[in-house]
């Protein structure tokens, strides 16, 4: 298959041991091996599809379905930028500029060193905390363009524990 | 049996049919384009709405898909009543608009009176409405080579990684109960072609006739535990072996 990579299985293997071979599981593991691979790489597809005894077109469908999945390699952590309507308002624009700035990437992009993917999002729910920047795990409320750089290497530190 | 009217006319359906059989038992024809005799309704496309109300519901009515909801005793459907008939046309005013130079989706429409959208022309005119048959008869099958990807206005009928499915066994269902034909294939005595993928067809023995794929054979014959070889044979010559078995049998002569 096109552009597929040879990626390590034990992650996966790891995976599916705790998950009964049934369709139901799927999201379940495909949630797993994206936290585990920071994507789905084709090949682990095809190995899902295998253990759970589901279609391979099944697998590719959900994994497109939804937007918390990629099928393109992606940064060890995604920064998630809210554009929804009170982030907008209170300088969502700004703080994805600064982001462009610092990683030189834009929004959609993985750093060369797959550090950091940038995202958009439409609305993460914080309203009352706008603007709202989420790097990894972290949630930065009243973000500040000037923090931006802080909010990185942040995690920068994390990457090299 | 159960007894409703449809557009105020008696129609009388066994238990378990859905109003649209109802409906066609006795002749009101309502628009669909996702249902399908042999699969399960699917409720996709939205054109087959109708009001129902019952006379304990005093006054209140409801807008549903007649090939998903069950007749039932005492139910009224209303097949063409203004806000069904309002519904239906957006239904078809956005169908045309993806799909504005597919020629059962323009008849469908003009049938409503729309000649032209209303909305934005889709930039890249398609002619799959997703109406989600293919996928699922090559579900029914239990193939299921091809499933819809991705969402919203990027949503498309393909297989895994838009790369020529590995399960696929060239049976043609997808292309066959397409109603609008947009799944290209080429077929000829030597090979057919679907998806991507290529295909060696099966002579029959008997007549030489290109009738199956050796994918399909294969596959038949893993799901019904019967030799390869039976699936080999097209059905008119199983047909002849089998009127020239029964004549040779004992009992008969």
């Amino acid at each position: 298959m096109n552009g597929r990579t040879c990626v390590d299985t034990a992650p996966l293997d790891e995976i599916l041991t705790r998950y009964p071979a049934s369709e139901a599981a799927l999201i379940q593991v495909l949630q797993d091996v994206h936290r585990a691979y920071h994507y789905l790489p084709c090949d682990v597809l095809v190995k899902v599809a295998e253990a759970l005894e589901v279609p391979l077109a099944k697998v590719f469908s959900v994994g497109t379905f939804y937007k918390a999945f990629s099928l393109v390699p992606q940064g060890r952590t995604i920064v998630r930028v809210c554009t929804g309507t009170a982030c907008h308002i209170r300088g969502a624009d700004r703080l994805i500029e600064e982001f462009e700035r610092e990683l030189k990437i834009k929004p959609g992009e993985t750093t060369a060193d797959m550090g950091f993917t940038v995202k958009t999002v439409n609305c993460v729910g914080a309203c009352a905390m706008a603007p709202v920047v989420i790097v990894g795990e972290t949630y930065h409320g009243g973000a500040e363009p000037a923090k931006v750089a802080k909010y990185i290497a942040e995690k920068e530190a994390d990457h090299e524990n | 049996m159960v007894t409703l009217t449809i557009d105020g006319r008696v129609a009388k359906v066994p238990a378990g049919a859905t109003v649209l059989d109802a409906a066609r038992a006795i002749g009101v024809r309502i628009p669909t384009l996702c249902q399908h005799e042999a699969l399960e309704p699917w409720g996709g496309c939205r054109l087959c709405l109708v009001d129902v109300t019952k006379k304990e519901w005093r006054g209140w009515q409801k807008m549903v898909v007649s090939c998903m909801f069950p007749a039932e005793d005492g139910l009224a459907v209303a097949t063409a009543t203004e806000r069904v008939v309002a519904t239906r046309k957006v239904v078809l005013d956005l169908l045309l608009a993806r799909c504005p130079d597919t020629p059962l989706v323009q008849r469908l429409a003009h049938e409503h009176g729309i000649e032209r959208t209303s909305y934005q022309p889709n930039p890249e005119p398609t002619d799959c409405v997703l109406c989600g048959l293919c996928t699922r008869v090559c579900d029914s099958i239990g193939v299921s080579a091809i499933a819809t990807v991705d969402r919203g206005a990027g949503k498309e009928v393909a297989p895994p990684f838009h790369q020529p499915p590995p399960d696929c066994i060239g049976c043609l269902a997808c292309a066959e109960v397409c109603p609008t034909d947009c799944i290209p294939y080429q077929t000829s005595d030597s090979a057919r072609s679907i998806w991507g993928k290529t295909f060696t067809m099966v002579r029959c023995p008997h007549c030489g006739r290109a009738h199956i794929t050796r994918e399909q054979a294969a596959f038949y014959a893993g799901r019904g535990g019967v030799p390869e070889s039976y699936f080999e044979t097209c059905d008119a010559c199983k047909r002849t072996q089998m009127a020239k078995t029964f004549t040779s049998l004992s009992a008969v002569r």
